[in-house]
């Protein structure tokens, strides 16, 4: 049954994408930036999708501390590996987009870098996850390190309305942004598609998880014996 | 209608040679851009996409191994 629902969701995934793609193809040119705008349809879905992510671990954590419960450790490892990758896409396709409208790949502007921070903050979690042995432990102490990473997601979100920052303010999650319907249907489309990929690969993930415990102690079991 | 579609034509015409080039450079960086952005975006979540089929295959083979090592050692004892 999961199976399925993860088939479909693939499915209906893809449907999306290459719809979007087409749908993207036709649009307009932006009248400032001209095509290159068009890859806004991904950076933002991608981020949206990482930063959802980084509240699904952050949950998950507090949740594991709580309840001791391994499905919520399983969980909170799943969603952070599979939102790293969607943020790395954030952060590739955002450097491609300012190396043609600023001139530069990068800039050392407080968006950019809280996101640039976040990356590194959830690629230590994963990182340390490795470094410890003991089940309790590794998962005590990887809640407890999600729960302080996800201090820079707030700060990634508001660093460009606290800060004055190259990066553009948001056009889209924004009263007074100037994306035209379509362009937001669009986009919303997009969204709907990334997360269905991102909900996929989470699953996938977390059944490799508790595959992975099981693994584990099948391990203790042959070298009991 | 028509008039409006063939305006930036009509402007390139009068255009001097250098302006035009600037513009045609600017419009091939601006559509490779693009380009690349897509690329990127794909590659990184394909790339990850066969990471994990991959990691999937060498669990199983893990698990299978593990299960076969415990059966054995029941029939043993």
């Amino acid at each position: 049954m999961r199976q399925k629902v993860m088939i479909g969701m693939l499915a209906l995934a893809a449907i999306l994408l290459v719809r979007n793609l087409y749908v993207i193809s036709v649009l307009p040119d932006e009248v400032n930036q001209g095509q290159i705008f068009r890859i806004i349809f991904f950076h933002v879905p991608a981020a949206v999708a990482a930063m959802t992510g980084s509240a699904v671990a952050l949950i998950a954590s507090v949740l594991f501390l709580v309840k001791k419960d391994f499905f919520y450790d399983s969980l909170a490892v799943a969603v952070t590996e599979v939102g790293l990758a969607f943020l790395a896409v954030n952060l590739v396709t955002g450097s491609i987009w300012a190396r043609v409208i600023w001139g530069v790949w990068w800039a050392w502007d407080p968006r950019l870098t809280s996101a640039l921070v976040c990356w590194v903050l959830y690629a230590g979690y994963l990182i340390l996850r490795q470094a410890l042995e003991e089940p309790t432990q590794r998962a005590t102490f990887a809640a407890v390190y999600s729960i302080f990473a996800f201090t820079d997601v707030p700060i990634v979100y508001f660093s460009i309305r606290w800060w004055r920052t190259l990066h553009p303010q948001p056009v889209f999650f924004n009263k007074n942004g100037s994306f035209p319907a379509d362009w937001s249907a669009a986009l919303r489309l997009n969204l709907i598609a990334l997360f269905l990929f991102y909900a996929v690969l989470t699953m996938i993930r977390l059944r490799q998880e508790q595959a992975q415990r099981e693994i584990d102690y099948l391990r203790r079991t042959v070298h009991a014996m | 209608m028509t008039v409006h579609f063939l305006m930036p034509l009509a402007a390139l015409l009068q255009a001097p040679d250098d302006a035009i080039r600037d513009e045609i450079g600017r419009l091939q960086r601006n559509f490779q851009g693009l380009i690349w952005g897509f690329v990127a975006a794909w590659v990184i979540l394909m790339a990850y996409t066969l990471m994990i089929v991959f990691r999937e295959r060498k669990i199983r083979r893990e698990m299978e191994r593990l299960k076969n090592m415990v059966e054995d050692s029941g029939k043993k004892s």
